[in-house]
């Protein structure tokens, strides 16, 4: 795009306002549009922006479209372990020293990586802006990838797999839900990978990771806060302009079938206090129109004292501490799962049979006026409460351009559920609940008749 | 004036357009100043305090009622707040438990209580059109509640299962050691065990609430897209049943000292990990220098720059964490520094520990270092201030904990005014190397001989009884 023309771009996006119209029906609140301006830099870098005076704070975010689905099955864990290389520096910031120049500057950091994406955030006092585009676009030019560290991020990555999933209840949960559902997809590994490939893991792997994903092509920069838009245009051009395009990106593709064979697994665990079962089943795409009943659905399902397993399992049999009903959908394949732990000395058997009873009922039945009601008031609050801070801000808008290509959905995506008509629940209740299709994981009490084995490391 | 005006303009404007340099560190102009904000507070006739922080950034509201209560107040019956905090919600003298879950969840606000060591926080929020049904359902939960047996035998029965699952938590292994052995017999230190769960009788909820929810007991704060000058006759009006009356003055004793260096192991087989806690009694929260403290425990434990995270992580790889807190209570509180850590490294990670914190205290602070904790302290209390919730928060803490009008006036200052001879001052003051407990929660037969070098093992089972 020449500069007319992104001039141009720019002074359009200004002047539409991208708050969303009013419904008429049913009656909503008001919530407070969230304005912003996004335009491609020459180098692809997709960059939203949104000047919020409320606080003299920033948030910058970084969204890399990269996750533990583009790795090789050989190489499971290897997004994630970038992510931690990441901070080691660049060619211009000496090792060790990102935390402390974000530290010493007043903000705080951090990154995550999940299947589909890799993130990285600043929160800075206002006047901080510039030390945190100059890092992000350092990280994305220059970043550091020698053997210094990686020995040592190796040991770190191991303790965080330890704490997170080996050394807690139910950690392997996760681990077990993906190998169970996304079965002969590149989503059946969990983005913590596994000791063995975080060991094999090479440098000149890394080197080639960051050279093929962490492009100016496949990034996403939003910032938001106190800041002047056309002063934080300006910089951001300098920082990131110079940054070569790379070559499109290779993505993996995934013929996703919601229909699969049931399957059933025993997990026995050492540390596993309280009896747990998961039933799940393959959901859409969180791109699918179905993904919003469906959502409204886990609310009624799950959402409240009053919903209704935790009216059943909970209140009336007694025999849960805590369920859970929920879609987990992802940019290529989708889950839907109902998760309860139950209480000392209830049988897993009773637990699922209730599981089941509640979930042919919604089937049978559909949801009623007053539920299906409730179900859109939660979704209203959820909204009218979510995106206070700046960082939730950046990260939203983000997360709504690059899996859904439309970041006006943080002001707009309210609407589409409450579009949602009641018996689409039913609908979508028969369509994925497909009884021939439930997939079910047991984390059972170990007893001496049957023990445990000590969690293993693999 | 005008001349000024245009001189400041033309100056932002090279600023904006002038290349940088991105082989050095940007240069940053002055930071914003961290002043805390204003915000409208009243008595209610009641005695009720209130305070209203207006913020029209989404259109929700927020109450959160604060009750000078908690753990303190439970005497012998242990885990008594807790279970008063949880039934609030769950059957009034007009609506049974069902009936309040629907009405409530109907309109997609939230309630809960919760009981911390000094208090009782209830807090309710929802969507401003809903104002006047969530304080309504918010006066019925605070000033109606019954507490009715069935739903008290069912939280008892969930109490119970709930203990059976910490005794595979480890991080709640060791927080709950970790209290015993600094507070004692101090109500600091309890925790519920089975029998104590079972000890407790529906009566006795009864008996907490009429003692200590009084309105001159409290703090109320309002958080949201609301007017203050509106809001209070509103609140006034939904809480006028609610009559002043006197609360029993309780003396509390000081939590105990601490002598020797011992080490607790709590055995909880087939673990990968051990999680390892120094420990010893800190100041109260009111103490006259609890803004310094933040900076000193930053330097040690704060963050990732902290020389705990820099060490046993970032140095060794032992660990993915690793932090140091003080936690201040009203009457007395607690020092602590924890990781996570493979077996096989567990006690070199805790003699590391214990070197960092032997040098902060034997050598100042580099003045680079103790800058750079100084800003991060200063700054993230300035970052802190975009939410308004936590803003109400800290409202609410100064009377609770009895600490100066002007706290959080001058927190910043005096945060960023801590020297290397001062941080030194305040390890040797607060932190001791002589007089502490490491608790580790983890796999005894691979991890106790090394232990042994540390200290006297004494070694626990997942229920904390000495073994």
């Amino acid at each position: 795009m020449n500069p007319a023309k992104l001039a141009l771009a720019l002074a359009t996006f200004a002047l539409t306002p991208v708050f969303a119209k009013e419904e008429a029906a049913p009656p909503r609140a008001v919530l407070k549009p969230i304005k912003f301006i996004e335009y491609d830099l020459p180098n692809g870098l997709h960059v939203i922006l949104h000047e919020n005076h409320a606080a003299p704070v920033i948030s910058t975010y970084v969204l890399y479209h990269v996750g533990s689905k583009n790795e090789r099955p050989d190489r499971t864990g290897f997004a994630h372990f970038f992510e931690h290389l990441m901070f080691e520096g660049s060619d211009n910031i000496p090792r060790g020293k990102i935390d402390k120049y974000v530290s010493g500057a007043g903000g705080n950091l951090n990154a995550s990586t999940s299947f589909d994406q890799t993130d990285y955030f600043f929160n800075l006092p206002a006047n901080q802006l510039q030390l945190g585009l100059w890092i992000e676009s350092e990280r994305m030019m220059h970043a550091r990838i020698d053997e210094a560290g990686v020995e040592t991020q190796r040991q770190v990555v191991k303790e965080e797999k330890r704490r997170g999933v080996d050394n807690q209840p139910y950690g392997t949960l996760f681990e077990e839900l993906a190998k169970l559902v996304f079965k002969g997809t590149p989503y059946e590994w969990v983005p913590i990978g596994s000791f063995q490939y975080i060991d094999d893991a090479k440098i000149e792997e890394f080197r080639d990771f960051w050279k093929t994903y962490y492009l100016p092509n496949n990034a996403t920069l939003a910032v938001a806060g106190d800041i002047d838009v056309e002063k934080t245009k300006a910089l951001i051009g300098e920082y990131f302009g110079p940054i070569p395009k790379g070559p499109e990106i290779q993505r993996p593709k995934i013929d996703w079938q919601v229909s699969a064979p049931a399957t059933k697994k025993d997990v026995l665990k050492e540390n596993t206090p309280l009896p747990a079962t998961l039933h799940a089943w393959r959901a859409p795409i969180e791109t699918d129109p179905d993904s919003y009943p469906l959502e409204l659905l886990g609310n009624i399902l799950s959402t409240g004292r009053s919903s209704r397993l935790h009216k059943r399992l909970v209140e009336k049999e007694q025999v849960a501490m805590e369920v859970e009903a929920f879609p987990y959908l992802l940019e290529q394949a989708g889950v839907l799962g109902v998760y309860v732990i139950g209480q000392q000395g209830v049988s897993l058997d009773q637990l699922d049979t209730l599981i089941t009873e509640e979930v042919e009922k919604v089937k049978a039945e559909g949801v009623t006026a007053e539920e299906f009601q409730k179900a859109l008031n939660q979704k209203e609050a959820e909204f009218a409460s979510s995106f206070g801070t700046m960082n939730a801000r950046a990260k939203n808008l983000a997360r709504y351009h690059v899996f859904y290509g439309d970041a006006n959905l943080i002001n707009t995506e309210l609407d589409r559920y409450l579009a949602v008509q009641r018996e689409d629940l039913q609908r979508v209740a028969k369509k994925y609940f497909a009884s021939e299709n439930t997939s079910v994981l047991h984390y059972p009490v170990p007893t001496a008749a049957n023990p445990a084995v000590k969690p293993d490391e693999k | 004036m005008h001349r000024h005006l245009l001189l400041l303009v033309l100056v932002l404007v090279r600023t904006a357009s002038a290349a940088i340099d991105r082989t050095k560190k940007p240069e940053a102009e002055p930071a914003p100043a961290a002043s805390f904000p204003d915000y409208k507070s009243v008595t209610l006739p009641n005695g009720l305090r209130v305070f209203v922080i207006e913020d029209d950034r989404k259109p929700t509201v927020t109450f959160r009622l604060l009750i000078k209560g908690g753990a303190i107040y439970d005497g012998e019956k242990t885990g008594l707040s807790s279970f008063v905090a949880s039934l609030l919600n769950r059957g009034t003298t007009t609506r049974d438990a069902a009936t309040f879950a629907k009405e409530s969840d109907y309109i997609g606000m939230h309630l809960e209580g919760a009981a911390g060591a000094d208090s009782i926080s209830v807090g309710a929020g929802g969507l401003t059109k809903y104002t006047d049904k969530i304080l309504d359902l918010f006066a019925d939960a605070v000033l109606h509640p019954i507490f009715p047996e069935e739903q008290f035998a069912k939280e008892q029965r969930k109490a119970l299962s709930a203990l059976e699952a910490e005794k595979q938590e480890p991080a709640r292994l060791a927080d709950k050691l970790a209290g015993k052995i600094v507070f004692g017999e101090h109500p600091y230190g309890s925790y519920r065990t089975p029998e104590t769960v079972k000890s407790l009788k529906r009566d006795d909820l009864v008996q907490y609430h009429q003692t200590w929810f009084a309105p001159n007991n409290a703090t109320l704060a309002i958080v949201g897209d609301v007017q203050a000058d509106a809001i209070i006759p509103v609140v006034e009006k939904a809480l006028a049943a609610w009559q002043q009356r006197d609360v029993p003055m309780i003396k509390m004793k000081a939590p105990p000292e601490l002598a020797g260096r011992n080490v607790h192991l709590v055995d909880r087989p087939g673990s990968v990990q051990s999680n390892i806690m120094f420990c010893q009694p800190g100041p109260p929260r009111n103490n006259p220098d609890s803004a310094e403290l933040n900076v000193v425990n930053a330097t040690l434990g704060g963050g990732f720059s902290g020389r705990l995270f820099q060490n046993l992580r970032e140095k060794h790889g032992w660990t993915y964490g690793a932090y140091s807190a003080f936690g201040m209570n009203r009457y007395g509180g607690s020092f602590t520094a924890s990781a996570e850590t493979r077996n096989a490294v567990t006690a070199p990670a805790i003699n590391e520990t214990l070197k960092e914190v032997q040098r902060l205290r034997d050598e100042p602070v580099p003045e680079e270092e103790l800058a750079l904790q100084r800003q991060y302290n200063v700054g993230n209390y300035l970052l802190s201030l975009e939410s308004s919730t936590r803003i109400a928060q800290r409202v609410q803490d100064i009377d609770l904990y009895g600490l100066p009008a002007d706290y959080y006036k001058t927190y910043a200052r005096r945060m960023s005014s801590v020297t290397p001879a001062q941080a030194q001052e305040l390890a040797k003051k607060y932190l001791s190397t002589e007089n502490f407990a490491i608790v580790v929660v983890g796999e005894a037969k691979e991890i106790k001989p090394e232990l042994e070098k540390i200290g006297k093992v004494f070694v626990y089972d997942q229920e904390l009884k000495p073994r």
